[in-house]
């Protein structure tokens, strides 16, 4: 059976990038798709449909912040709910992530019951 | 004829006009008393009538006032005893309750316990599959110093080197401080202890947090880099992050994890690195396994 959500993480590290998709591995239903920073991540998200995006704001090649922008500037794309992950301490990043158009942050270290919350959330799972 | 002569006997006896006045006032006094004694006896048969009536209607009424009073008390009974099975009901509901918020507490504490079971093993499977991962000598340094800064939660930490003699710890790498203002450590030949020991030591000590970049402070761990039985360097961790308020059960996992296995990793891809990432020939891998 497919997975009923889609989900892109969009992280340059790959240590985060399996401590988040082992996290998102524990919602149901819920497909998980990698991107190595923002270039990788516009690629993917072009290429299929996502039901939400967790993105790390500090990359290389496009941040995380031009990112938002882009996807929400993108009519295709522009609903799609987006978690950025920032660390602590930057304030500035997540404050004009969230002007951009993000719709929530999670800081690092990533605590996985935390991610998992905020993406059942933003995707209106109940269980 | 004896009729007539019955008659005139009689008329032959009767009294005088003064007596017959006497004997009819007699018989006159006689009627009115017996009239009155009469009509008083009957007022007051009606009289103890009326009373009797009136002790009967109050009879009545008492009779049905007990009656009602008994079929409340019957009632007052019956729900006196449905109030007791109501009781012993809610007392029954209660305990089960109870016991269920009991049993509820017991599995949220566990689910708590698991959940925090699930994240150490998916931090201690991450850590140790990204120190593995490559051995390109920057992919290390950046997983080394990843896995400090994310999982352990250090703002500055350092990793220390021995030299070949094992006299003097040199700085090699380090994050959140500035290389160059780190010491070169003496340790007169050997560790004093095992990366256990050390291990322990700093979980025991609980040593407090200090500010970013100050290493005149106690360090807030210190992890001896171990390859087998030689201890080849350290981890030394200055400062944690804010939210990093003391060291738990998974950090001395991750501890023993970077203990057994980072200093191993750093030499891998030192050597890899020399070899220019030239695979080694099967030729000497079955040499060397023989």
């Amino acid at each position: 059976m497919s997975a009923q959500f889609s989900c892109l993480v969009v992280e340059d590290s790959p240590m985060m990038r399996q401590l988040l998709v082992l996290a998102l591995s524990r919602v149901k239903d819920l497909r998980v798709t990698e991107a190595d920073d923002g270039v990788d991540g516009l690629r993917k998200l072009a290429a299929g449909k996502f039901d939400i995006i967790l993105t790390d704001i500090n990359m290389p090649i496009m941040d995380g912040l031009k990112l938002v922008k882009r996807v929400r500037t993108d009519p295709a794309h522009k609903d799609v709910p987006i978690i950025v992950i920032t660390t602590e301490g930057s304030n500035e990043d997540r404050n004009r992530a969230l002007q951009l158009g993000a719709n929530a942050y999670i800081t690092k270290p990533i605590q996985a019951p935390q991610v998992i919350a905020k993406v059942k959330e933003l995707l209106k799972i109940d269980a | 004829m004896s009729e007539k002569k019955a008659r005139g006997s009689l008329l032959s006896d009767r009294p005088g006009p003064t007596v017959g006045t006497e004997l009819k006032e007699k018989r006159d006094a006689f009627l009115q008393t017996f009239f009155r004694r009469g009509a008083e006896l009957t007022d007051e048969l009606v009289g103890e009538n009326r009373r009797l009536q009136e002790q009967l209607t109050k009879y009545e009424e008492e009779n049905a006032s007990l009656k009602t009073q008994l079929a409340s008390d019957r009632a007052i009974r019956d729900l006196l005893t449905k109030i007791d099975e109501l009781e012993r009901e809610k007392s029954r509901l209660l305990s089960t309750v109870h016991q269920q918020e009991e049993l509820t507490s017991r599995v949220t504490n566990r689910f708590a316990e698991i959940e925090s079971e699930l994240e150490s093993f998916a931090n201690l499977y991450v850590a140790s599959f990204q120190l593995h991962a490559t051995l390109e000598a920057r992919a290390v340094v950046k997983n080394v110093k990843e896995l400090l800064v994310q999982l352990v939660g250090a703002r500055s930490a350092a990793i220390y080197f021995t030299d070949e003699q094992g006299r003097r710890l040199t700085p090699v790498i380090s994050e959140g401080v500035d290389i160059t203002t780190l010491p070169t450590i003496a340790t007169h030949g050997s560790m004093p202890d095992g990366v256990a020991a050390v291990i322990e030591r700093t979980f025991l000590t609980g040593v407090p947090h200090v500010a970013e970049g100050d290493i005149t402070s106690p360090p807030a761990a210190c992890i001896p880099l171990q390859m087998g039985e030689r201890v080849v360097g350290a981890i030394v961790i200055y400062a944690l992050l804010g939210h990093k308020t003391r060291f738990v059960t998974v950090d001395r996992e991750l501890f023993k994890l970077l203990g057994a296995h980072a200093g191993g990793v750093l030499v891998a891809a030192n050597i890899w690195a020399t070899q220019s990432g030239r695979l080694p020939s099967a030729e000497s891998i079955r040499e060397m396994c023989a």
